[in-house]
């Protein structure tokens, strides 16, 4: 979903890569031996799914977030979820054992088949899916996980889901060349168990797909894992062991208090990340989380170092104290588990687009067990124009010990129009 | 009810402290996720002022004039209320649903005859703006049938003898205006224009609020409520910010 700008530029690049077709490349990607362990007589509309399989694949459900795409206010699973791509739209398909709109008429090796290779049953699948990563999920997890879409309920929901796309988008075989540059046809590399942060986080819980940045052609930097990415107007901040910018100075503990609440005390969950929280994190194990925190605190530093401070404008200050410091504090100190605290937040100091979509849009924090609030950010859209936005929020980035480069009206200019925020008041014709 | 739908029922979340393991997970329904403002929440635009939609006519907008600056003139307290925008202020009003009588009962009485005596007041089945076009062109020919001038002419003694009149009930105007309550309405939307936010038009410059030390639209005084006995020198701050 990140970078789709860059990703159009390397539209033409996909295309030739495609012509290639069918070489070796294409034999190795799209060669489907893994899936030789699953069944491929019985399909899901028909399957008989053992209770404890089932139950124990609705928790890889929850890791893999298969409801943050899929489960779009159409029913359970059902899809319907459209995602805007330079390319055109694409929609989230009906996973529900629906034989005629859902994937009711596939056999489990389908199933895996689409999981962890991304070949579907209407042709191959686009990598806004992120089989890249549930390829690593086991078969033991596969297995479970079919078990358990078994269960849901058959939603009757028909979804075109490239209707959206134009030529040559609509050519799914156009992704055979993407799969052959980027796709490793690949389980994890290590032990499971033992390994369970990192089989959580680069399998199911496909972390990456927002945190590392991704090439021309739209795949993941493997240089640049979990340096933080730009997703959809939102920034998925560093989190490696950096301290100066992602999460190196966070303990285990809090880390893995995020993952199950939305905030370790400091920093709250907004967009994107409120929602993998919501419907994912949060129902995973203790152990799973903490094994995902200790993981991450382990990943290999990205060396991103602070840029240049801001200059803070003078009317910042009144700015700040008078718009935001009821809830985030005089002192940046917010409020423990509802108002993210500014001081000490290292997601506020790398691209500021997350900050700009807030001000502009408005959040809300996700509602868990552990943090009920669910506090609302307004917007501010209506009552600041680019230029009081940038400057509150080069105060907010370079105060209480922050240090960020000043933000350009231009680009609060610019978001406000891609997210279609209203123009200040001030700039209303009377 | 399933299952799924009774773990994330709200009654069920608040119950799920003592439930243990995966049912430690909780999903809010019915609070919009989303905050951004939607277009029924929009504020109007800011009034800038000079632009009259309703006070077109000259006379009207000179009588009004005279008696605004009238109840509030300019001393060393501060600038007078045309000064301040009240004009402007209540024009834009007037021109809106406050001058529609938007918030207002207009149907008529369903008993007519006693409904002052029900209501314990005057009632008018005019709305604002049908008010002011009515009671100032009174006020002109008031000036007009008592004093041979136009009501702006006047000398401030002689307005403030009139406005004295209409207050305490003793001057009605020409076309039935009843004195007393037109003179309430106009030292109502003077007080309003006067000190209310300047985005509305009025309290232009914070005259307004400058003048009786009022801070403005400020959310938290946390950091202010312990400091007692000293001048915060707090500047009035406008919804809108100016810079």
């Amino acid at each position: 979903m990140a970078n789709w700008k860059k990703i159009g530029a390397g539209a033409g690049a996909i295309a030739a890569v495609a012509a290639i077709g069918a070489g070796t490349w294409a034999y190795e990607t799209l060669e489907t031996s893994r899936s030789d362990v699953a069944d491929d007589n019985v399909t899901l509309a028909t399957f008989e799914a053992n209770p404890e399989a089932a139950e124990r694949g609705e928790y890889v459900m929850r890791m893999g977030d298969c409801a943050a795409c899929h489960t779009r206010g159409q029913g359970e699973m059902a899809g319907g979820y459209e995602i805007e791509t330079p390319f055109g739209k694409l929609v989230s398909s009906n996973i529900t054992p629906d034989t005629e709109t859902g994937i009711g008429k596939m056999t489990e090796r389908d199933f895996f088949n689409a999981l962890r290779q991304g070949i579907g049953q209407h042709g191959l699948l686009y990598p806004a899916m992120p089989y890249t990563a549930y390829a690593k999920l086991t078969d033991a997890d596969m297995h479970d996980l079919w078990a358990y879409m078994s269960t849901v309920e058959p939603v009757q929901n028909d979804i075109d889901e490239n209707a959206g796309m134009p030529f040559p988008f609509n050519i799914r075989l156009a992704m055979a060349g993407w799969d052959m540059l980027f796709f490793k046809n690949e389980g994890f590399d290590g032990d499971p168990v033992a390994d369970r942060g990192r089989y959580i986080v680069d399998g199911a819980g496909h972390c990456s797909a927002c945190h590392s940045p991704r090439n021309i052609l739209g795949a993941e930097q493997g240089s640049a894992y979990l340096h933080g990415a730009n997703v959809d107007g939102w920034h998925a901040p560093d989190i490696t062991s950096n301290a100066a910018m992602g999460v190196g100075g966070t303990s285990a503990e809090d880390l893995a208090r995020y993952l199950g609440t939305g905030t370790d005390g400091v920093a709250v969950a907004s967009g994107p990340m409120a929602e993998a929280v919501q419907h994912s994190l949060q129902y995973l194990t203790v152990d799973d989380r903490l094994a995902m925190a200790n993981y991450l605190l382990s990943v290999e530093d990205s060396g991103a170092e602070r840029t240049a401070p801001a200059k803070i404008a003078d009317s910042a200050e009144l700015a700040y104290e008078v718009n935001c410091s009821a809830c985030h504090g005089l002192n940046g100190e917010g409020i423990v588990n509802a108002v993210p605290a500014f001081k000490g937040n290292n997601a506020l100091l790398a691209d500021p687009s997350s900050l700009i979509h807030v001000m502009l849009n408005g959040a809300r924090a996700p509602y868990t067990e552990g943090a009920r609030t669910a506090a609302g950010m307004p917007s501010f859209a209506w009552k600041m124009d680019d230029a009081q936005i940038a400057s509150v929020l080069d105060y907010v980035r370079n105060s209480w010990g922050n240090q960020a480069a000043a933000i350009a009206p231009a680009k609060v200019g610019r978001m406000r129009e891609t997210l279609g925020a209203s123009q200040p008041i001030s700039a209303l014709p009377e | 009810m399933n299952r799924r739908e009774a773990l994330f029922s709200i009654g069920a979340a608040a119950a799920g402290a003592g439930i243990a393991g995966r049912a430690s997970a909780a999903e809010l329904r019915g609070v919009p996720a989303a905050t951004a403002q939607t277009a029924d929440h929009m504020p109007g635009p800011i009034v800038r002022g000079g632009d009259f939609k309703v006070f077109t006519d000259q006379t009207d907008h000179a009588t009004l004039k005279a008696v605004f600056d009238r109840l509030i003139p300019s001393d060393d307290h501060g600038p007078s209320a045309s000064e301040a925008g009240v004009l402007d202020f209540l024009d834009a009003q007037l021109a809106g649903p406050y001058g529609d009588g938007a918030a207002y009962y207009l149907e008529g009485p369903l008993q007519p005859g006693h409904e002052e005596e029900v209501m314990g007041q005057k009632q008018f089945l005019e709305t604002p703006r049908q008010r002011y076009a009515k009671g100032l062109k009174a006020l002109e020919q008031y000036a007009q049938d008592n004093d041979g001038a136009s009501f702006a002419a006047l000398s401030p003694d002689r307005i403030d003898e009139i406005l004295t009149g209409m207050e305490a009930g003793r001057i009605d105007l020409p076309g039935g205006v009843f004195g007393q309550a037109f003179f309430e309405l106009m030292l109502q939307n003077a007080r309003e224009g006067y000190l209310s936010d300047p985005i509305y038009g009025g309290n232009r410059d914070f005259a307004g609020w400058t003048m009786i030390g009022f801070p403005g639209a400020r959310y938290d005084y946390r950091a202010y409520v312990d400091r007692h006995n000293e001048d915060l020198a707090l500047a009035p701050v406008s919804l809108i910010p100016s810079n």
